[in-house]
């Protein structure tokens, strides 16, 4: 074994640990033992001092010395921390059901929802998205539209006007225009955003809303075409079991028109509250777009065909969500907002 | 508009339920709102009764006298009380026996009144749920009513009135026969339209009357009769149930007839009491400017040179298209009908009835189109109704003014066309027979379909509307679907367009700022783009330039458009804080609408910068156990749009000149990007401000401009490798006197610039204000090197530097420890 002079240090130490009961206590012995001070350290240092010949021996068992007491010590350390922790537990009584410190979390509104679920379905059917200013022309809200002149919708008790021939566009129809003013087909966009009409706000009117238009433009595009991907788009907003119905409808800018419904989601078309026991929701207006607009645009009708299609994000939110009053998503009541967070 | 479907019958041979039949028009793209009885809910085994005999009188009851009559249905008899003023001895009327039920349920026993039996009740219109007539008792029926007969059946009401919707491409169907047409093309049932066959008598009618047409470009076509010897009264049970089920009010026979004429054909007429038109004379022009009229319905309305009058020599009779006029309407006096049917150009008719606000049902069919062919039958029907319903003689023929006379309108059909445009098409036989069944005469020459439209059919002018017409009727169920095909690769693959489906920069920016914000405990507000001008200008910057202004706004204080990202968001603020909830942190995504300035100017010349903004107000957390309460401050708005900014990768420091207004000018800065560019301002909003807003409690907001954040070019991101020596931190406390107005910002300056490259961070961790008035700032300083582990006496010697600097540069003293 070692040396007689490591060995009464040793044993002092293991004595010493063996009689600590708190974690200061065997500090304190790490201290004297191991510190800088400490009695191992100070043998170590003082090397240098011993014959030659005892170097060596005295090195090696106080090195060894000092790994067991190093070694000895943690695990003292964790078994008498561990069973201070219980202590203090028991002391302090912990409850646990307390409120955590949860970090905030705001809530996006309800229409950038929709919005960005509607967006996020027609991009991964490759569809771009176009954006368009919201104060327009006449030309490009009516006129390239195949809106006449004298159309009831350009009226002044219709539309916002900020003079004879600017005003606040009424659908994202707009971009349609000018994205296909400003590239050959094919096109194939998306086009989210703000509208205005003239109307009193009430439960299911509002002089402004949001609307996400879609527009296909190409060599062979059918009517077939639209249907399917309306299909996709609703399976994937409402569900797999969703069915769209197609009704004749009317709008200048389309010709074959067409009125979209969805089977109810929530009675599958036996008939509820939600679609007021018709079975079907009025969803959005589509149609194939009209040859009219296509040669405003500079497309020739012979050679391209498109559809197109317009909803309401409102609309859509409303459903979703049952919201009944769409004052609400413009109120920003935050009992309201914190509902969609 | 009320169809009644029973008289849809009389015109198509439909073996299909009023039900069905609104199913076939729905999916053919005729609205049906809804499909209800005619007759009152609940309404049975009232039946025509009559009284025999009035046994006697029973006294008084509220002021009338109550009477004993006996009352037979035919094979009964029932003595029953009745205190109607118009109970008299051979009347027929509604006659309720024991048993029958009346609307809301009210079962009908016999009971006793005053002592005396009453077996079953006499009833007026309004217990009967048919009108609101009740004072002038009970309802008589005319005396050729059958006994016993069922009151619902006489009357008619044994039908479904179907609430037809239109839309305004297909005036077409704003009438019986309209609608009759749609279901037998969609059914392939018979159609035979009424023909008639008016008596005519005496004199040629272009003796008796003469029409000049001033303004042909208004009136195309205009066509009189004149009927003579007319007795003007009520119109007989049938015509006035009729028009009471499609929502009118029976007048009187003549023009009852008017009207009905105008439901079953779809074309208004207008009867003019003939002998009040000056010298017999029709001139049909423009009003006058300033000329006033007074219609039917007793208003003076004053006209303008757009609008069309019916005149005679002397004066307009009748506001055309749109209403008839006082003086010259038909009245009991009335026996010589002067009859119109004409042809109005909708546009005229349109802007006259919105100028006017008077929305009549001539109005609305004349302003979609009406037929002007089929005026001439409508015509024809209306006098042979009126001679025989108010007697009189038709007068020869008709004048018939045509100046401008509709031109054929053929349009051709590809069969491949359908193909092409659909997807599908049905065989060519059946496309046209679909066409046929429509009442478009169809010629087939080769694969093309020849088609002649008719002149009730104004919307159809191109190829493509076939197509929808085909389409219509074949069935859009028969548009290949998903669900029955399985997922069809034509759904993509018909649409080989480049797969890109990317998002605008805007838009990625957009979510970029909303995650951040949602992150950061905001929630998202959208506010109206228009607001009150009032409250815009106290927003209003000096140099700022006046909002744009709507021209028909709906209210005053929606006039303008949004000029400060904040007009919107604090109306948000202000509408939590009134109910109850003071503790606001709202951020809006929102443009500004401005007027565009210099050269190259979009078209409209509006621009429409895109702004995130931002506004807190009351706690900065909600209430918790944990964390003392502490009130939202500037530095909450500041290190929002910082967090913003961060977001998008940009670095910003405090610039100089913020612009916006509606902050108070002492606690009010902006952020800039490295070009200098104000990208972010934030402050306190001016007290004025939210005080017009109706906040209290002080409001915190900040704008971030998206677009000068989307032109500020990110640096781009290079990893920095991971230092590999330890760093040494020295903490430095400054205090600066009560008056000393540098700034933490100038103070990091230099404190930086001294200290030179080893100063890896600067970090103001504490800032204490001493009673007095003075200041503490104090940094934690970090040092490390690249190439060595830094030894003491180097830092120590950059930090007697920087504090040599800081005191003797700035003039501000090291605290003491």
């Amino acid at each position: 074994m070692g040396h007689p002079r490591v060995d009464a240090i040793a044993e002092e130490a293991r004595q010493a640990v063996s009689a600590a009961r708190t974690s200061a206590e065997l500090e304190q012995i790490r201290v004297r033992f191991l510190g800088r001070q400490g009695l191992l350290t100070q043998l170590l240092r003082a090397l240098g001092t011993l014959a030659p010949e005892e170097r060596p021996l005295v090195g090696a068992a106080a090195n060894e010395t000092k790994r067991e007491l190093e070694a000895l010590l943690a695990t003292r350390l964790l078994a008498t921390q561990d069973a201070e922790r219980r202590v203090r537990r028991a002391t302090e009584r912990l409850d646990l059901t307390l409120p955590g410190r949860r970090p905030p979390w705001g809530a996006l509104h309800p229409l950038t929802r929709v919005h960005d679920e509607i967006v996020s379905i027609f991009a991964g059917l490759g569809f771009s998205v176009a954006e368009g200013p919201e104060i327009e022309t006449e030309y490009h809200n009516f006129e390239a539209l195949n809106i006449p002149r004298d159309h009831p919708a350009r009226d002044m008790q219709d539309t916002f006007y900020l003079s004879e021939s600017t005003l606040l566009r009424t659908h994202t129809s707009p971009v349609q225009v000018r994205t296909m003013l400003a590239q050959k087909p094919p096109v194939r966009i998306i086009v989210p955003g703000r509208v205005f009409r003239r109307d009193i706000a009430d439960m299911s009117h509002s002089p402004m809303f949001h609307q996400v238009e879609g527009l296909a433009v190409d060599r062979s595009i059918t009517m077939s075409d639209l249907k399917a991907t309306l299909e996709l788009f609703a399976r994937e907003m409402f569900g797999r079991q969703s069915r769209i119905r197609f009704r004749p409808s009317f709008f200048p800018f389309t010709e074959p028109s067409a009125e979209v419904d969805v089977l109810c989601f929530v009675c599958q078309g036996s008939g509820c509250r939600l679609c007021k026991q018709g079975g079907w929701l009025e969803i959005l207006g589509s149609g194939m777009v009209h040859p009219r607009v296509l040669k405003n645009v500079g497309y020739d009708p012979e050679e391209v065909t498109g559809w197109a299609f317009g909803m309401g994000i409102e609309r859509i939110a409303m459903l979703r969500y049952g919201i009944d009053d769409l004052r609400l998503f413009f109120d920003n009541d935050l009992r309201f907002l914190r509902q969609f967070a | 508009m009320k169809i009644p479907y029973r008289w849809v019958t009389e015109f198509a041979d439909l073996a299909l339920s009023a039900a069905d039949a609104a199913d076939r028009l729905v999916n053919a793209g005729i609205e049906v709102a809804s499909v209800i009885p005619l007759a009152p809910a609940g309404l049975a085994g009232v039946v025509v009764g009559e009284i025999e005999a009035i046994e006697r009188e029973l006294g008084e009851s509220h002021g009338h006298r109550l009477l004993l009559c006996r009352v037979s249905t035919g094979r009964e008899r029932f003595s029953v009380i009745c205190g109607a003023p118009n109970t008299k001895v051979g009347a027929r009327a509604a006659f309720a026996p024991p048993g029958a039920v009346l609307p809301g349920g009210r079962r009908i026993t016999a009971t006793k009144i005053r002592g005396v039996e009453s077996q079953g009740m006499l009833c007026s219109e309004r217990e009967l749920g048919l009108g609101d007539e009740h004072e002038a008792g009970i309802l008589l029926l005319d005396a050729d009513a059958r006994l016993g007969q069922d009151l619902i059946t006489l009357l008619g009401l044994d039908d479904h009135v179907l609430e037809v919707e239109v839309t305004p491409n297909r005036p077409d169907c704003l009438s019986v026969l309209g609608v009759a047409r749609e279901l037998a093309a969609l059914t392939g049932a018979r159609l035979t339209p009424p023909k008639p066959a008016p008596k005519e008598s005496g004199a040629p009618v272009t003796t008796l009357v003469r029409v000049r047409i001033e303004a042909p470009d208004l009136c195309h076509r205009f066509t009189a009769r004149v009927l003579g010897g007319v007795t003007v009264g009520p119109s007989p049970a049938w015509l006035r149930a009729r028009l009471r089920a499609i929502g009118l009010r029976p007048i009187s026979n003549v023009v009852d007839v008017t009207n009905y004429v105008l439901w079953e054909l779809g074309h208004p007429l207008h009867a003019f009491d003939c002998d009040t038109v000056s010298e017999a004379t029709i001139v049909v022009r423009r009003a006058g400017k300033g000329e006033r009229f007074t219609t039917l319905d007793g208003q003076e309305r004053v006209l303008d040179d757009s609008m069309l009058v019916i005149a005679d020599p002397r004066r307009a009779v009748g506001l055309a298209g749109v209403m008839g006029g006082a003086d010259t309407e038909v009245t009991d006096r009335t026996t010589r009908v002067l009859l119109e049917s004409a042809w109005f150009h909708p546009v005229s008719i349109r802007r006259t009835s919105r100028a006017l606000g008077l929305r009549t049902d001539a109005a609305y069919r004349f302003e979609r189109g009406a037929d002007i062919e089929a005026l001439v039958v409508a015509s024809a029907r209306a006098a042979e109704l009126i001679a025989e319903l108010a007697g009189g003689a038709i007068a020869r023929g008709m004048v018939d003014v045509y100046p401008r006379r509709r031109k054929r309108v053929r349009v051709r059909l590809r069969l491949a066309r359908l193909k092409r445009v659909l997807g599908v098409a049905p065989p060519a036989t059946r496309a046209r027979r679909i066409l046929g069944g429509l009442g478009l005469p169809t010629r087939v020459r080769g694969a093309v379909l020849d088609v002649a439209i008719p002149s009730f059919r104004r919307d159809l002018a191109m190829e493509d509307d076939l197509v929808e017409e085909v389409i219509r009727v074949w069935g859009y169920d028969k548009l290949p679907s998903l669900g029955t095909h399985g997922a069809r690769a034509a759904t993509t693959g018909a649409l080989p367009i480049e797969m890109r489906g990317a998002l605008t920069a805007a838009l990625r920016q957009a979510q970029t700022v909303r995650r951040a914000l949602v992150g950061a405990g905001l929630s998202e507000a959208i506010t109206h783009a228009f607001g009150d001008p009032a409250r815009a200008a106290l927003f209003r910057a000096a140099d700022a330039g006046e909002p744009l202004r709507l021209l028909n706004p709906l209210a005053q204080d929606a006039s303008v458009l949004r000029s400060h990202p904040l007009e919107g968001l604090l109306g948000a603020v202000s509408v939590n804080v009134r109910r109850q909830q003071p503790d606001v942190a709202l951020f809006e995504l929102c443009k500004t609408y401005e007027a565009a300035r210099g050269a190259g100017r979009p078209d409209p010349a509006t621009v429409e910068p895109r702004w995130v903004a931002i506004a807190l107000t009351g706690r900065r957390t909600a209430p918790a156990w944990h964390t003392p309460d502490a009130p939202a401050d500037v530095y909450d708005a500041k290190g929002l749009a910082e967090h913003v900014l961060a977001a998008l990768g940009i670095a910003a420091r405090p610039g100089e000149a913020p612009r916006l207004g509606g902050f108070e000018p002492d606690c009010h800065a902006a952020l800039v990007n490295d070009a200098g560019a104000v990208v972010a301002e934030f402050g306190e909003v001016a007290a004025p401000v939210r005080v017009a807003y109706g906040v209290d409690a002080p409001v915190f907001a900040a704008a971030v401009a998206l677009d000068v954040a989307a032109a500020t070019a990110a640096p781009p991101l290079v990893y920095q490798a991971l230092p590999r020596f330890p760093a040494v931190q020295r903490d430095l406390a400054f205090v600066l006197d009560a008056g000393q107005a540098l700034t933490a910002a100038e103070i990091e300056a230099e404190l930086a610039r001294e200290a030179g490259p080893l100063l890896r961070q600067l970090t103001l961790f504490d800032v204490f204000r001493f009673p007095d008035g003075r200041r503490s700032l104090a940094w934690r300083l970090t040092f490390q090197a690249e190439d060595r582990t830094l030894t003491d006496d180097e830092v120590n010697r950059i930090q007697e530097r920087v504090t040599r600097r800081a005191t003797e540069t700035l003039g501000i003293a090291l605290r003491s420890a």
